[in-house]
C-alpha cells in the first residue's frame, strides 16, 4: 500500500491549520470569558492551559485510534469497533447533533448581536438568515475555500488574536498580581471543564488520514495546534479581563469586540468586526460540511431515511442534507435568540465533548484488548496511564459540569434518550425496509453456476 | 475470496454500467481522476481511470493515483457488482480508501447513481 503514492497529499501545515481553525471560533471567546469568570483575578490561564494539556491526552487517545484504523468515520468505526454498532451510532449521533447544534446557535447568536450593534437597522435575525443561506448556498453548489486560503485565514487569525493581546498587556502595563492562585476547587474545575469547550473540534482533522502520506502527520498537527490555540487563548483571555472587567465580558455576547474597542476604539471595533465574520463564517461552513457528510453517510448505512442521501446531479453534493441542516441552523438560531440561552449551549457542548472524549480514552483501552495483533503506526507511551488518565478525568469534568447545570443536564439527558429510541426503533426498520427493497437476486454471478472455484 | 478474475469481472460490470449511464458521462467530463484498486487478501491490483467523463479499466498498478481503494476480494467484487454500498465496508473499516474527501465522496455518489440505495 505505501508504494501506492497519491499525486495530492496534505502538508502539516494545513493539517495544523485545519485542527486549530476548527476549534477557532466566535463563540470560543464567550467560554474564555466563562472560565475567566470561574477563577479568582488573572489565572484564566492556568485553566486555560489545563483544558489544553488535558486535550492533548485525548490527542494522544485520537492519535492511537486513528493508527489502527485510518478512516474517516472516526468516531464512528472506533466506538463501533471498541463497544458495539448501537453505542457507536448513538454516541455519533448525540454528538454531531448537540455539538454542532450548540456551536450553531452560540455562534449565529454572538454574530447577529455583534452586526445588530454595527447596523442597528437590520433586525439580528435577519442577519443569521443572510449567514446561514450565504453558506448553504455554497455548500450547494460545492464551493470549498481552498487549502492556502484557509490556512492563511486561520493564521492570519492567530496572528491578529496575539498581537492585539499582547498589546493590550503592554498598553495596560499588565503584570500577574496573583499567578498561582486561582482560587477554590470548585471553581477550577469547573473552569477547565468549559476550557474544555475552547478546544472542541481539534480532532475533527482526523478524517484528514486519507489524504497523507504518513499517520503520525495527523498526530503532530493536532497536538501542534492545540499546543498554539493553547497559548493564543491563555494570552488573549488574560488581556480581556486585565483591560475590561469580568462582569462587564460576561455581559457582553461578544466579549471580543468589547475588549478590541476598549483597547484600539473604533478601529479595534471594526477589526474585531472583520474576525468575528472570518471566524463564524468559517465554522458555519466546516460544520455543515461535516455534518452533511456525517448525515448522506448515515443515509447511505440506512441508520437515517434514505432521503438524506439524495445527491445533486449537477454539483454532487448531498442538497437535502445540507438544507435540513439550514432548517435546523435557522431553528436553533430563533430559539437561542429568543430566550438568550446561549451559555447553556457552550456548557452542554463542552459536557458532551467531555463525555466523548472519556470514551475515546477507554476505546483505546478496549481495542488493546480486541485488536492487540493490530499494527499501531502510534503507540501512546507508558501503557494504560494516559487513556486510563482521559477516560477518568473527562468523566470527572462531565460529571462536574453536569451536576452544576441542571438544565444542561435535562438537555443531555432528553437528547439521550431521543437518540436511544430512534437507534432501537427507526434504525431496524429503516434497515428493514431497505433489506425489502433490496433485489432478490445478486448481480454477481454465483460461483457455481460459473463453475468458478474460490481459494 | 474472490479470484482475480472475478474482480476484473466485477469491475468491467461497473465500467460498463457507468459508461451507458450519459448523465454520468455529462457530470464527471470534468473529473479526471485515476483509481487504483487493491486487494489486500489476494494479489490483485487494477486501474480505473476517468477522463472526458469516460471510465476505462485494465489491470495493474498506476504510480500516482488521485485515489486508492484497498479492501479484501469480497468486498471489492461485491460493491463493484453493486450487491452492497461502499458505506458499510467503509464504516465498519473493511474498506479502505485514500484520497481526498471530496473524491470520496463522489466516488460513492458514482456508485448509488449507478446501483441505486
Amino acid at each position: 500500500m505505501n508504494s501506492l503514492q497519491l499525486k495530492k497529499v496534505l502538508t502539516l501545515r494545513t493539517i495544523v491549520a485545519t485542527s486549530a481553525g476548527l476549534c477557532l471560533a466566535s463563540s470560543s471567546f464567550v467560554a474564555a470569558t466563562m472560565v475567566a469568570n470561574y477563577v479568582l483575578g488573572d489565572t484564566a490561564w492556568i485553566a486555560i492551559l489545563i483544558g489544553g494539556a488535558l486535550c492533548f491526552l485525548a490527542a494522544a487517545c485520537f492519535s492511537e485510534l486513528n493508527g489502527i484504523l485510518p478512516t474517516a468515520a472516526g468516531i464512528r468505526l472506533y466506538f463501533s469497533r471498541a463497544f458495539n454498532d448501537q453505542v457507536s451510532i448513538t454516541v455519533s449521533l448525540v454528538y454531531m447533533l448537540i455539538v454542532v447544534l450548540g456551536v450553531v446557535g452560540v455562534e449565529s447568536y454572538i454574530l447577529s448581536r455583534v452586526l445588530n450593534e454595527a447596523f442597528p437597522a437590520i433586525p439580528p435575525y435577519a442577519w443569521i438568515v443572510v449567514m446561514l443561506s450565504l453558506v448553504t448556498a455554497m455548500n450547494l453548489r460545492g464551493i470549498k475555500l481552498a487549502g492556502v486560503f484557509q490556512d492563511v485565514v486561520t493564521y492570519s487569525l492567530l496572528a491578529v488574536l496575539v498581537s492585539i493581546g499582547v498589546f493590550a498587556l503592554y498598553k495596560t502595563g499588565f503584570q500577574l498580581e496573583a499567578p498561582l492562585s486561582p482560587g477554590g476547587a470548585v471553581g477550577v474545575v469547573q473552569a477547565v471543564a468549559v476550557g474544555v469547550f475552547l478546544f472542541v473540534g481539534f480532532e475533527w482533522v482526523t478524517p484528514l488520514v486519507e489524504e497523507v502520506t504518513q499517520v503520525k502527520q495527523i498526530s503532530r498537527g493536532m497536538m501542534i495546534a492545540l499546543g498554539v490555540l493553547s497559548v493564543v487563548y491563555a494570552i488573549f483571555t488574560v488581556a480581556m479581563t486585565a483591560v475590561v472587567p469580568k462582569e462587564a465580558l460576561l455581559a457582553a455576547p461578544a466579549p471580543q469586540l468589547l475588549f478590541a474597542r476598549t483597547i484600539l476604539g473604533d478601529f479595534g471595533a471594526s477589526l474585531m468586526i472583520v474576525v468575528i465574520l472570518a471566524t463564524s463564517l468559517k465554522t458555519f461552513n466546516a460544520g455543515i460540511i461535516s455534518v452533511s457528510r456525517f448525515m448522506y453517510s448515515s443515509a447511505r448505512e440506512h441508520v437515517l431515511p434514505a432521503v438524506f442521501s439524495r445527491v445533486s446531479t449537477r454539483y454532487f453534493t448531498p442538497w437535502v442534507s445540507i438544507l435540513a441542516l439550514f432548517a435546523i441552523g435557522l431553528t436553533v438560531s430563533a430559539l437561542t435568540l429568543a430566550t438568550n440561552r446561549y451559555m447553556a449551549l457552550v456548557n452542554l457542548a463542552a459536557a458532551v465533548t467531555s463525555i466523548v472524549y472519556a470514551l475515546v480514552g477507554l476505546a483505546v483501552i478496549s481495542l488493546r484488548h480486541r485488536m492487540p495483533e493490530e499494527p499501531r503506526p502510534y503507540l501512546i507511551p507508558c501503557g494504560y496511564l494516559i487513556p486510563v488518565l482521559t477516560t477518568l478525568v473527562f468523566a470527572f469534568l462531565a460529571v462536574a459540569l453536569l451536576a452544576s447545570n441542571l438544565w444542561v443536564l435535562a438537555y443531555l439527558s432528553v437528547s439521550l434518550m431521543v437518540c436511544l429510541v430512534y437507534v432501537n426503533t427507526a434504525v431496524p426498520y429503516l434497515k428493514k425496509k431497505h433489506q425489502a427493497r433490496r433485489p432478490a437476486a445478486r448481480r454477481r454471478p454465483s460461483r457455481a453456476a460459473e463453475g468458478v472455484e474460490g481459494k | 475470496m474472490a479470484t482475480h478474475d472475478e474482480l476484473t469481472e466485477s469491475l468491467k460490470a461497473f465500467t460498463d454500467s457507468y459508461n451507458k449511464n450519459e448523465r454520468l458521462k455529462v457530470m464527471n467530463r470534468d473529473w479526471n481522476r485515476v483509481v487504483v484498486v487493491k486487494a489486500n487478501d489476494i494479489e490483485s491490483l487494477h486501474t480505473l481511470t476517468v477522463a472526458g467523463g469516460v471510465v476505462s479499466m485494465r489491470e495493474g498498478a498506476s504510480d500516482q493515483p488521485d485515489l486508492t481503494v484497498i479492501s479484501n476480494s469480497e468486498t471489492l467484487a461485491d460493491m463493484f457488482y453493486g450487491d452492497i454500498t461502499p458505506t458499510e465496508p467503509y464504516n465498519n473499516g473493511t474498506l479502505r480508501i485514500m484520497g481526498s474527501e471530496d473524491d470520496i465522496v463522489r466516488l460513492d455518489f458514482i456508485s448509488l447513481m449507478i446501483w441505486g440505495e
